[in-house]
């Protein structure tokens, strides 16, 4: 780890702490992540060697966060451990939305940046997709910014752990609450691509409300959160949701205007919204499907 | 996940084939620059006949053992300056096998001591794990190999085959191609998805003439295929099939000493630069597994349903 110097310690990922930190012969800015993959008498893991090999495959996406090389060091036990040293992107969009709300200057994200940030985010999000990805855990402080030349790239790719089709059923307990689909709320055992998408719906609102689109602090006020607005789910708008395993009666509630929700959105952003919002997983927007959405219309797609 | 190099995306669509296309050129290896004098040619030649030793003497998985001769070769291209010492071929084999059984999810221990024995180069763990982690930084993890296999699947989703039999024999014996030419030099400076779509082709003009020209149309017109590389790249991997096949038919029961080195003498003569390394150690078992597939490939009952196809055509 000679090769680094450590600058500041910048989060917690899924996997581990991240530092910020300089490699000493080029000078350049990395984020250094370390996981607790450690080497035993087999050498590399199975498991970490398929993980990380995966993740160097997806960081190959202009949309997701590039994975530079992977160190091995010795801990004090004289076990190597991995690192992971990524990209360094200066800000996350968590921050460039409070920065937006709070602050000096309060205003709006200007309506062209939310546009080519979504469109980005949806790329990104294709591209996981097409290699078996999940993500399972996307939220605005997993998407770091480079805001000088406006690229949005996918982080935190660490639980997005490969799926087969058909699906296996994943443990819970995965995505943030806020951004979390009804699906998994409501104990669903076998979850896809769609989850991931519900997450980008809450992010596009959240980017023009700038605050949350359903702020809950437990699963069952996010539920709540949720059917307040979209209307409590039925049969008939979403086959099978009586019989997942977490549901229960609720209290029914109309679905209100998703337009007044997100007031400052034409009504092509509305539309694309609530196809990413839809109750059924099945009836979900795919992220590619998301790309050629009317929505984005007005956006020069040739510079992504 | 595991990696699996017939669909190393891990999902049924054909979603991710454009990133495939668009990076296939980071899993190859460029190995045409090397001398036949280079170090690294007979590294490569000690290195590929242990493993398809150790594959007979083991019975491994033939995409193990694909994926393992990708990542020496591959290893081999970035890596300049090699100490000539006798073992690397050895060491780097160990890894190799031990880093695709990893992959793949298969249990390569016990082989892999067993062959260190018989062979007579035994290295401590730690070595091996250090072999391992130059190979993993040398080829940057990436260790998801985009193979020739990768596109197989994708390439006869472009054929619109509706007889799933039809689609297996030709999956089957493209495969076999594609297994038996990794180790032609010449056929490295190609890309994966060329291998693939060139050994299709094969595969049909074999089993299924009649649809050649329509097949060959549909995988011309894709987008991701440039026209006169794949007709290059045809020709030459129907010379070499048409040279194995051709030889185990004549003498299916045994192939002569004096065969080989006839064989040996014209591709050294048509292939001036690569000959020297294709005519190594390795190349009598080349042969000879190209035999012991045929009579395989005979032995089921695809054949029928290959003659019954012939016939309706």
């Amino acid at each position: 780890m000679d090769k680094y110097e450590k600058l500041e310690k910048v989060g917690e990922g899924t996997y581990g702490k991240v530092y910020k930190a300089k490699e000493k012969a080029t000078g350049q800015v990395v984020a250094l992540k370390k996981t607790r993959l450690e080497m035993d008498e087999e050498g590399v893991p199975p498991t970490a060697l398929r993980e990380v090999s995966l993740l160097q495959m997806l960081s190959q996406s202009l949309y997701v966060v590039r994975l530079l090389c992977v160190e091995h060091v010795d801990n004090k036990n004289g076990k190597p451990l991995l690192y992971l040293v990524f990209e360094y992107l200066d800000t996350d969009l968590k921050k460039f939305i409070d920065s937006h709300r709070k602050g000096p200057n309060p205003r709006p994200l200007p309506p062209q940046l939310i546009q080519s940030f979504l469109y980005q985010l949806c790329k990104g999000v294709a591209h996981c997709h097409s290699h078996g990805v999940l993500h399972r855990d996307l939220k605005p402080q997993n998407l770091l910014l480079d805001k000088d030349k406006g690229i949005l790239k996918i982080a935190d790719l660490g639980l997005g752990r490969a799926f087969t089709v058909p699906l296996k059923s994943y443990t819970h307990e995965i995505v943030t609450l806020w951004y979390r689909a009804p699906e998994v709320l409501l104990g669903s055992t076998h979850y896809s691509t769609a989850v991931d998408m519900w997450s980008v719906g809450c992010i596009f609102a959240e980017m023009v409300r700038r605050q949350a689109l359903f702020p809950g602090d437990s699963e069952f006020q996010q539920l709540l959160h949720i059917f307040r607005l979209l209307g409590t789910p039925t049969e008939k708008h979403w086959p099978g949701v009586s019989s997942l395993r977490d549901w229960h009666v609720y209290p029914q509630w109309e679905p209100q205007n998703l337009a007044r929700a997100v007031p400052s959105l034409g009504p092509d952003g509305v539309d694309l919204l609530s196809k990413m919002l839809k109750y059924d997983p099945a009836e979900r927007i795919s992220a590619k499907a998301a790309l050629d959405h009317p929505y984005f219309n007005s956006l020069d797609k040739s510079q992504f | 996940m595991e990696l699996d190099l017939q669909n190393p995306l891990t999902t049924h669509q054909y979603d991710g084939v454009p990133s495939l296309f668009a990076n296939e050129s980071d899993h190859m290896p460029c190995l045409l620059s090397f001398q036949a004098s280079d170090f690294r040619c007979s590294i490569r030649r000690t290195a590929l006949s242990l493993i398809s030793q150790v594959k007979f003497a083991y019975n491994l998985d033939p995409f193990l053992v694909y994926l393992s001769v990708n990542y020496v070769d591959r290893f081999l291209s970035k890596q300049e300056i090699l100490e000539k010492r006798p073992w690397i071929a050895h060491i780097l084999v160990v890894a190799s096998l031990s880093l695709a059984a990893k992959m793949i999810n298969s249990d390569l221990s016990i082989s892999l001591s067993n062959l260190q024995r018989e062979d007579g180069f035994e290295f401590d763990s730690q070595s091996v794990r250090r072999m391992e982690r130059i190979l993993l930084s040398t080829l940057r993890w990436r260790m998801r190999s985009i193979t020739p296999f990768s596109f197989l699947q994708y390439f006869i989703s472009l054929l619109k085959i509706e007889d799933p039999s039809v689609t297996q024999c030709l999956k089957h014996r493209a495969s076999e191609i594609i297994f038996s030419v990794q180790q032609e030099l010449k056929l490295l400076e190609y890309k994966p998805s060329t291998i693939a779509a060139s050994a299709l082709l094969c595969a049909i003009h074999d089993l299924t003439p009649p649809t050649f020209s329509s097949s060959d149309a549909a995988i011309t017109s894709c987008e991701y295929v440039d026209k006169d590389t794949l007709s290059e790249c045809f020709g030459v991997m129907q010379e070499m099939t048409r040279e194995g096949y051709g030889l185990s038919l004549d003498a299916s029961t045994c192939v002569t000493v004096t065969e080989i080195s006839v064989l040996d003498r014209q591709r050294t003569s048509s292939r001036s630069e690569e000959g020297a390394s294709s005519s190594g150690p390795g190349f009598p078992e080349r042969d000879n597994v190209k035999r012991r597939r045929l009579n395989g490939f005979c032995d089921n009952d695809r054949t029928f349903q290959i003659s019954q196809i012939q016939q309706c055509n």
